[in-house]
């Protein structure tokens, strides 16, 4: 699906496939809106027109029932129209609110206090978390979960596109992790994990992250996954063992025999066949290994090379 | 200072137990990694200087301040198991008659044990049954199933040590290997795979990380070329069944490990630890 053509003719703002699927999404838009009036208007006009039945005339009645209908049926189809601007609406949801916050809070402010305590609260309110380490990072964090939030959608609607009709997954909720960040996501029909997994270091990319895990967020259901998104390093510093503190330092230290240490530790103190590294134990003779066990089983191997060394094992 | 009578049988260790389980390091969320090393083998891989001898050390750190723990220690290198070697059963350094030895000792436990769980009508070692856990802890398994010896020998170390993984979980005598690159010719696959954690440790190629951790994990983002070489003993840890999780190993400075191999020898030393009942006849007959 994600293969891009752009010789297609009708490119309007990106790429080919791009348009290719926005061209199908618009006329299957258009005709879903024309499909929810006629179902609406049809099931609230007949429901109407039965309810009205049992007060006037059935043929008062009908009439009734279109005016209800009718105009029902207007509204959802309105609905449906303009469903990629109320989507679009809901993704910036969290922004919208947030925006408005601001401004409704800035414009009380200043219009109940004067100037300078307008300053000064306004000071309070953007200098004390820009100076506590602790709040910054925990508002820097959230920031990203908002962003990241955009940023999957713009993989998906870019480069992961799925099906016919182009619908987007459910970009759930996003929490911060020592990480990063994790994103709840609800498959539509047409994507699966394995699909995202092959493009992880795009998603990492567009998310401007390091790495992107993708795990199933539930054992029943295949379309609910979680993104990890990884952009920082966290396990750099030592880590420290309990069992050091568990431990007494004054214990008396058990008297052990004294270890022989070794003395040809320089390569002149060596001579070739006498000390080598000891392949087998208690025996001075060099190649050994050959012959310790393949002694009766192999005795064409042995024999071949010394005969020496044979006589030594017998 | 802890208290000496002679006929002690109250261990004054920590009371450790192998059944525990072992902290050996903190994941990316901050949270405390643990393992339990009773039923389940542990394989770390990942280049020199990943942190795979750490790890190891960490596990042994834990077994010898443990009550119900017996080590068997292979240690090509002598130094990176050596502090141990006053709280171990076996000590073994580059020598591949001595490890085939201890591997056959252990063995016959083994077998005795499962006759013994039989009679009993059992099917695992518990805590309660007073056996000891031995910890089999080998570290660069390549030096005696690849380097030293003679092929026969080399062969026989692989068998053994194949045996000890596929069966000894539920005996109580789990292994814990380490090696640089766990490929066939270093470990058969089939071997590999019998190991209940995998701990990658920095690896070169996701190829190699994959031969830890099992086939298609790097593929699916968790490969351990994306740890940095600086940061040595971070890992990614899979459990039989479950998902890489990316831990950082326990550090323990060689003076830390004198302190708790010290003490841990100080516990172990004859006489004050309890000989759990039944198995100084199992070690009897293996010896
Ligand atoms: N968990 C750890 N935390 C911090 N540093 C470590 C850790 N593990 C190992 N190191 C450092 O890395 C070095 C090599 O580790 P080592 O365990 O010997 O690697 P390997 O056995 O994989 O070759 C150690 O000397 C130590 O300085
Ligand atoms: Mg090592």
């Amino acid at each position: 699906m994600s293969k891009s053509s752009p010789r297609r003719p009708f490119g309007g703002k990106s790429t080919g496939t791009v348009t290719v699927i926005e061209a199908r999404v618009h006329r299957s838009w258009a005709r879903n809106a024309r499909m929810a009036f006629v179902l609406t208007a049809v099931i609230a006009g007949l429901l109407a027109a039965v309810v009205a039945a049992s007060y006037m005339h059935p043929i008062l009645a009908l009439f009734v029932g279109v005016g209800v209908g009718v105009p029902l049926g207007g509204i959802v189809w309105v609905l449906v129209r303009i469903w990629p601007v109320i989507r679009l609406l809901w993704w910036w949801t969290p922004e919208i609110g947030l925006a408005g916050l601001l401004l409704v809070g800035w414009v009380q402010l200043a219009s109940h206090t004067p100037t300078l305590v307008t300053l000064l609260v306004v000071a309070l309110v953007v200098g004390v978390p820009a100076a506590v380490p602790v709040i910054r990072h925990q508002i820097m964090a959230w920031a990203w979960c908002l962003v990241v939030r955009h940023r999957l959608r713009v993989c998906f609607a870019q480069f992961i596109i799925a099906n016919q009709s182009g619908s987007l997954p459910l970009i759930l909720w996003a929490t911060p992790t020592p990480v990063g960040e994790r994103v709840w996501v609800y498959l539509r029909p047409g994507l699966s994990v394995k699909d995202l997994e092959a493009r992880l270091d795009k998603i990492a990319v567009t998310c401007h992250a390091s790495t992107v895990l993708i795990e199933r967020a539930s054992d029943g259901n295949a379309a609910y996954v979680r993104f990890d998104i990884k952009r920082r390093e966290v396990l750099t510093a030592n880590v420290g063992s309990p069992l050091v503190d568990v431990i007494d330092p004054d214990t008396p230290t058990v008297e052990q025999a004294p270890q022989e240490v070794p003395t040809a530790l320089d390569l002149p103190d060596v001579q070739a066949p006498t000390i080598t590294l000891p392949k087998q134990g208690g025996t001075t003779d060099r190649k050994p290994a050959a012959t310790s066990t393949a002694n009766g089983s192999k005795p064409a191997a042995s024999s071949s090379t010394a005969e020496d060394d044979v006589s030594d094992w017998i | 200072m802890s208290i000496v009578t002679e006929p002690a049988p109250v261990p004054v260790g920590p009371g450790l137990s192998m059944f525990d389980p072992i902290f050996i390091g903190i994941d990316e969320f901050g949270q405390p990694v643990y393992i339990t090393l009773a039923y389940r083998n542990l394989l770390a891989g990942g280049e020199p200087g990943g942190g795979k001898s750490g790890l190891l050390n960490c596990i042994a750190a834990h077994a010898a301040l443990s009550v119900d723990s017996r080590l068997v220690l292979l240690d090509g290198k002598l130094v990176e198991l050596g502090q141990w070697e006053d709280s171990a059963d076996a000590f073994i350094g580059p020598d591949i008659t001595a490890a085939l030895d201890v591997l056959r000792r252990l063995q016959l436990v083994m077998n005795n044990r499962y006759a013994w769980l039989r009679a009993h009508n059992r099917r695992k070692v518990t805590a309660a049954d007073g056996l000891s856990v031995i910890t089999v802890l080998v570290d660069e398994i390549a030096f005696y199933s690849a380097t030293v010896g003679s092929k026969q020998e080399q062969e026989e170390f692989v068998a053994l040590l194949r045996d000890l993984v596929a069966r000894g979980r539920a005996a109580g005598i789990p292994v814990v290997a380490a090696t640089q690159r766990p490929s066939f010719d270093i470990i058969p696959t089939s071997l590999r795979d019998l190991f209940g954690y995998r701990a990658a440790f920095r690896c070169t190629t996701s190829n190699s990380s994959n031969i830890v951790l099992g086939h298609g994990w790097a593929e699916q983002g968790y490969s351990a070329t994306d740890i940095a070489p600086t940061n040595q003993g971070a890992a990614y840890l899979i459990a039989e069944g479950g998902v890489p999780r990316r831990i950082k190993v326990a550090y323990l400075s060689d003076a830390q490990i004198a302190g708790i191999a010290d003490y841990a020898a100080w516990i172990r030393r004859p006489g004050t630890i309890t000989t759990p009942p039944s198995s100084p006849a199992d070690w009897g007959m293996a010896a």
